[in-house]
């Protein structure tokens, strides 16, 4: 009995102490608490509102993410109207000034980069466009690197006592992944004008970076699932001019990859696409470190 | 187990929603039970959906009035249609209703097949989340809920409605396009069907029963939600459900001769 009182005593002690005084970050994706653990590590604690195996684009709302965002000193989201249908409900009802829109506890990683697919004019004829560009900006390492940069100086700013160890932190996390962006794309070369097909448009920035080409997608346009004519011509097209695999994310519906593949026998590769992804991708490395590992597999 | 979420400014509004919803959906709920139409809030639900997507498609943009009065006038369209099939086919009435729910739900994805826009509309207005309700959105609902109550309990309605059903299903319609957009369809179909459900039997007092475990489900699945950190809507489903099996054990056990 003794014992289980002073297991309980340690484990509500672990509870509290992150809590105690630390920075109260709410990151909306999983890829950005990633990413804010690397910088802050127990300066801050850190929620997570999403997982890998949730679409971003809309979750449930439980009672714990209110409590969360009125707790938070900063937001770090992805933005570029991702989150477009839940955020904005939930800052409303949080109704913390802290992390508002103009507030520095307010932090859109896409705002920090330059984004690819900025449309200047979006009607509806074009599908599921975000008009802010494409917002998947996390599968970059590039990009992953100013972020971390303008992310560091955020947390400097609202927690200024420790700016030495943020910058410490900031300098060792960018001087790791530079060498592995470096090894990376050495790793990458075969990959380099390989054609693929992809699931939706979250691959854009990974498959930039790779210089792959997509040169089909399953979703005629975006954000609309794959219709009997469309698979149709893709299958025509895949065998004038096969890609060299399908790309989807473990969150997305198996059953259009797979269909195309099991026609054309090209494979149909799962990515983890974010951290947690999968059981491999358990930080920004392993998550990169596995995809190159999946696409490269693909090759042989 | 987690407290965070034990906090009245956060379960607080949805809690108002929760009676609002109630305190009209019972006596709609009892008079769908004695009609034996279950499933009439679904179809009128899509038909509003499917009013909506017209409304996009037409260029009317985000959660305006105009938007609003499309979907209720659709819901009352359908509504004027069903109570056409109560009067001339009476016998299969709730296939009818069957029936004109897949085809608002089918013309609604071939509508908009080519616009996901409208498609995250669409889902917003179909699956309304309790939690992101403010206390501003409740003023006007619970306005239009106190003339819809005030109609509901007054004697010349009562009357006329004998009459007419006609008027219990524009009045239903109306209600049930506002509180699918508040808290979404399961909740509004919990909320009609599962309090009648189990006061069904209780000889009086009925609808004070049927409140009072309406409330209790409420309560209960927002605190159950917030302690184990699962989202709101769906707890709440389960709590008025076992809410409700223990009222309908009480009301047994009440009418049994001593």
């Amino acid at each position: 009995m003794k014992r289980v009182t002073n297991l309980l005593g340690v484990v509500l002690l672990l509870m509290a102490l992150p809590s105690h005084a630390a920075l109260q970050v709410f990151a909306c994706e999983p890829e950005w608490a990633s990413l804010t653990k690397e910088l802050a590590c127990d300066k801050a604690s850190i929620f997570s509102a999403t997982t890998a195996h949730q679409d971003v684009h809309r979750i449930q709302a439980r009672p714990s993410l209110i409590a969360r965002v009125r707790k938070a000193d900063l937001l770090v989201c992805s933005g570029a109207e991702l989150e477009v249908g839940w955020l904005p409900l939930l800052l409303r009802r949080a109704a913390n000034p802290n992390v508002q829109p103009d507030k520095s506890g307010y932090f859109m990683a896409a705002e920090q980069v330059e984004r690819l697919d900025i449309h200047t004019s979006v009607d509806r004829s074009m599908g599921d466009v975000h008009a802010a560009g494409n917002p998947h900006i996390h599968l970059d390492p590039n990009r992953i690197a100013t972020v971390a940069e303008a992310l560091t100086i955020r947390l400097i700013k609202l927690d200024p006592d420790n700016s030495a160890y943020y910058q410490q932190r900031s300098d060792n996390f960018l001087s790791r992944w530079q060498q592995a962006i470096t090894q990376w794309q050495q790793q990458a070369a075969p990959l380099k004008g390989v054609p693929v097909v992809v699931h939706h448009k979250d691959w854009r920035y990974l498959l930039n970076w790779l210089e792959m080409t997509t040169i089909a997608s399953l979703e005629p346009k975006p954000g609309i699932p794959p219709n009997a004519n469309h698979l149709a011509r893709l299958t025509q097209q895949m065998q004038q001019s096969p890609a060299t695999m399908i790309l989807r994310a473990g969150y997305q519906d198996a059953r259009p990859s797979q269909w195309l593949s099991d026609r054309t026998n090209i494979p149909a590769i799962v990515l983890p696409y974010t951290v947690g992804g999968n059981d491999n991708a358990t930080d920004l490395f392993t998550l990169y470190d596995d995809t190159l590992q999946r696409l490269l597999s693909a090759l042989r | 187990m987690t407290f965070d979420g034990l906090d009245i400014s956060i379960l607080g509004p949805a809690f108002l929603a929760g009676l609002l919803v109630i305190a009209t959906h019972v006596p709609l709920g009892q008079q769908v039970l004695a009609r034996g139409i279950i499933f009439l809030d679904l179809a009128v639900a899509q038909i509003a959906a499917l009013g909506v997507i017209i409304a996009y498609s037409l260029g009317f943009q985000g959660n305006s009035w105009q938007v609003q009065l499309i979907a209720i006038s659709a819901a009352l369209l359908g509504a004027w249609l069903l109570y056409l099939s109560e009067k001339y086919w009476r016998d299969v009435q709730e296939a009818v209703i069957g029936c004109v729910f897949v085809l608002a739900a089918c013309g609604g994805i071939i509508a908009l097949s080519s616009s996901p826009h409208a498609g995250e509309q669409l889902k917003d207005l179909l699956a309304g989340q309790i939690l992101w309700v403010s206390y501003q959105q409740l003023i006007p609902v619970a306005l239009l809920y106190a003339v819809v109550l005030g109609l509901w309990f007054s004697r010349w309605f009562n009357r006329a409605r004998q009459k007419s059903p006609i008027l219990f299903y524009g009045l239903f319609a109306i209600t049930i396009t506002t509180s699918v957009q508040l808290v979404g369809i399961y909740l509004v179909f919990a909320s009609l069907i599962i309090p009648a459900l189990a006061v069904r039997h209780a000889s009086h007092n009925g609808l004070r029963a049927a409140y009072l475990l309406g409330a209790i489900g409420y309560a209960s699945g927002l605190i159950l939600s917030a302690l184990l950190d699962l989202p709101s809507g769906a707890t709440i489903v389960w709590t008025l459900a076992l809410s409700a099996i223990l009222t309908a054990c009480i009301i047994r056990r009440c009418n049994k001769p001593a």
